[in-house]
C-alpha cells in the first residue's frame, strides 16, 4: 500500500502537467422557420438576440483537443438548464438521465414514478442530464461537435 | 470496450479508481411553474463538463464556459365574457352589469388598457357604457361603491402572469327598446407597453431587462357580451258559472256563482310577486272554503298557504287575495272562488 501513495505522489505532477488538454465551448442558438424562396420556408439556427416561452433552442458544445497527447474515456454531460425542455438530439451516442445524473439511459427505457407513486414512462421535459460517452480517443489536435435540442418552457 | 479500457487502466494505476463519469456542473436557475412559461427576465444558463483520460493514465476534467440567455417578455393577453349568456335587462335600465375576465397569458406582468366599444352591428339598440369597474374585491361580482371605477392611464390593472382579474361594464339600456331586443358591447384590453403583429418586438421594453415580444393575441384582445329585453306583461280574465238551486242557471236568491280569474304572463322572462285580488260582489256573501289555485283548494286564513278571504269590514266589501309569487313568461295561474246570491 506504502508504494502505491508514493507512486500516486510522484505522478501527481505528471497528471498537472497535462491539464486542460481539452477546451469545451458551450453555445446556444435559437431555430426559427423563415421564409424561403417558392412559398417555402427554412430552418435556421439564429443568434439568440430575442428569446421567449415556446422558442426552440439548440445547444451546442465544441470540443477541441489542445494538448500534444491524446485524450481517452472522453465523457461530456450537460445538465438541462431548468427553464428548457429536453427535446432530443441526433447524437447517437448520447444518453439522457431523469434522476438528476444518477443513471443514465436512452429516454425510451427511462421511468418516472410520479408523486402519487404511479410508475410512467420518461418523456423528454423530465431529462435532467445528457451526457455523450465517446468510445475512440480524442487525438491531439481532433475537435467535435455535440448538440441537442431543447424548447423554452 | 470502453468498459475494457477502464478496469485494464484500473489496475495499473491507483490514480484511477475514480468514477468514470464526472457529472458536475453548476445551473444558478429555479423556474417558477406558469403556465404562460418562464418568467421574463429568467437566465439560461448552460455549462457542460467533459471528463477523459490523459495520456498519463490521469483522470482529467474541462468546464466549459457558460452560455447564458435572458428570457424576453412575451405580451399575451386573453379576454372573455363570464356572463353565462345574454343579459336580461329592461328598458331604460341603469348600471346593467356585464361581466369579463382578463388574464394575462403572457410571462411577465404587465399593465392593460381597457376600452368598451357599444356601437357593433347585429344587433337591435346600443346600450350606452357609463362606467368601467374592476372587481377590487375579486368576489366575482360587481359590488357598487366597493369595485374602483377604472380611469384609463390611472388605475390600469396590472397583472402578474397567468394572473386574472374580472372588469365590469356597466350600461344604460334606451329606453325605446322593446321586449326581445339585443344590445352589445364589447371590451377591449391592450398591453401598455405594446401592441401589434405577433413577433414586433421593442428593445429593452420587457420586464427583467429584456426586449418585449408580441405573442400570437397581438397583446391585446376584445370579447362581446349582449344585453337582452325581457319585458314581461300580464293580463287577467274573469268568467262566472251559475248553479240555481233547482239545478238550473237561473240567477235566482241561493244561486251560486262560480268565479274563475285567469292570470296570464306574456313576453319573455317572468314577473315577480304577482298577487290577484278581487271584491266580493255586492248582494252576494263568500262561500266559505271555496277558494282555490291551480284547481287545488287554499284555506281562507291568513296563513302559510297562497290565498286568504278577508272578510266585509264597515263600507270595505269582502275580498279574496291571492298571492302567485314570480310567474314566468307563456305560464298561467288560475283562481277560482264562489259566492251566493243574497
Amino acid at each position: 500500500m506504502r508504494i502505491l501513495i508514493l507512486l500516486f505522489l510522484i505522478l501527481s505532477p505528471v497528471s498537472g502537467h497535462a491539464a486542460d488538454a481539452i477546451a469545451l465551448d458551450s453555445s446556444v442558438f435559437v431555430e426559427r422557420e423563415v421564409p424561403a424562396a417558392g412559398g417555402k420556408t427554412k430552418t435556421v439556427l439564429e443568434d439568440p438576440k430575442v428569446v421567449i416561452p415556446g422558442d426552440r433552442l439548440v445547444f451546442i458544445l465544441q470540443y477541441r483537443n489542445t494538448g500534444t497527447q491524446s485524450a481517452k474515456d472522453f465523457v461530456v454531460t450537460n445538465p438541462m438548464p431548468a427553464p428548457v425542455a429536453y427535446q432530443g438530439t441526433s447524437d447517437t451516442v448520447a444518453q439522457v438521465s431523469v434522476d438528476g445524473g444518477k443513471t443514465f439511459a436512452p429516454l425510451s427505457s427511462l421511468k418516472v414514478r410520479e408523486t402519487d407513486g404511479a410508475e410512467r414512462a420518461a418523456r423528454a421535459e423530465d431529462v435532467t442530464h445528457v451526457r455523450w460517452i465517446l468510445s475512440e480517443p480524442i487525438a491531439a489536435g481532433a475537435q467535435g461537435k455535440l448538440s441537442f435540442r431543447g424548447v423554452v418552457r | 470496450m470502453l468498459e475494457g479500457n477502464f478496469w485494464a487502466i484500473k489496475n495499473v494505476r491507483l490514480t484511477l479508481i475514480a468514477p468514470l463519469i464526472v457529472a458536475t456542473a453548476s445551473v444558478s436557475f429555479t423556474p417558477r411553474a406558469e403556465a404562460a412559461g418562464t418568467v421574463a427576465g429568467s437566465t439560461i444558463a448552460n455549462t457542460a463538463t467533459a471528463s477523459f483520460t490523459d495520456s498519463g493514465g490521469n483522470a482529467q476534467t474541462a468546464t466549459s464556459n457558460t452560455a447564458n440567455l435572458r428570457v424576453d417578455e412575451l405580451l399575451d393577453v386573453a379576454v372573455t365574457s363570464a356572463d353565462p349568456g345574454d343579459i336580461p335587462t329592461l328598458p331604460s335600465g341603469v348600471n346593467q352589469v356585464a361581466s369579463f375576465t382578463v388574464t394575462n397569458t403572457g410571462n411577465g406582468s404587465e399593465a392593460y388598457g381597457l376600452a368598451v366599444t357599444t356601437a357593433l352591428g347585429g344587433d337591435q339598440f346600443d346600450p350606452t357604457a357609463t362606467s368601467i369597474a374592476l372587481d377590487t374585491n375579486g368576489n366575482g361580482a360587481y359590488d357598487a361603491g366597493v369595485d374602483t371605477v377604472y380611469v384609463s392611464g390611472t388605475n390600469d390593472p396590472v397583472l402578474a402572469p397567468d394572473a386574472s382579474i374580472r372588469v365590469f361594464v356597466l350600461s344604460t339600456i334606451p329606453g325605446t327598446a322593446v321586449n326581445g331586443d339585443r344590445g352589445q358591447l364589447s371590451l377591449a384590453l391592450a398591453s401598455k407597453t405594446l401592441t401589434g403583429a405577433p413577433g414586433a418586438s421593442s428593445n429593452g421594453q420587457g420586464q427583467g431587462g429584456g426586449d418585449a415580444v408580441v405573442g400570437t393575441s397581438g397583446g391585446d384582445g376584445s370579447a362581446n357580451g349582449a344585453y337582452v329585453v325581457q319585458a314581461a306583461s300580464i293580463s287577467f280574465t274573469k268568467t262566472s258559472n251559475v248553479v240555481d238551486p233547482f239545478s238550473g242557471s237561473k240567477i235566482v236568491p241561493g244561486s251560486i256563482v262560480t268565479y274563475t280569474l285567469t292570470a296570464t304572463v306574456s313576453g319573455t322572462g317572468s314577473l315577480t310577486n304577482v298577487a290577484i285580488a278581487d271584491n266580493i260582489p255586492v248582494n252576494t256573501t263568500y262561500v266559505a272554503g271555496t277558494l282555490t289555485l291551480q284547481g287545488a283548494p287554499v284555506t281562507d286564513a291568513a296563513d302559510a298557504d297562497a290565498g286568504v278571504f278577508v272578510p266585509p269590514a264597515g263600507a270595505a266589501p269582502g275580498r279574496i287575495q291571492v298571492a302567485l309569487g314570480n310567474v314566468a313568461a307563456s305560464q298561467t295561474r288560475t283562481v277560482t272562488f264562489n259566492v251566493r246570491i243574497n
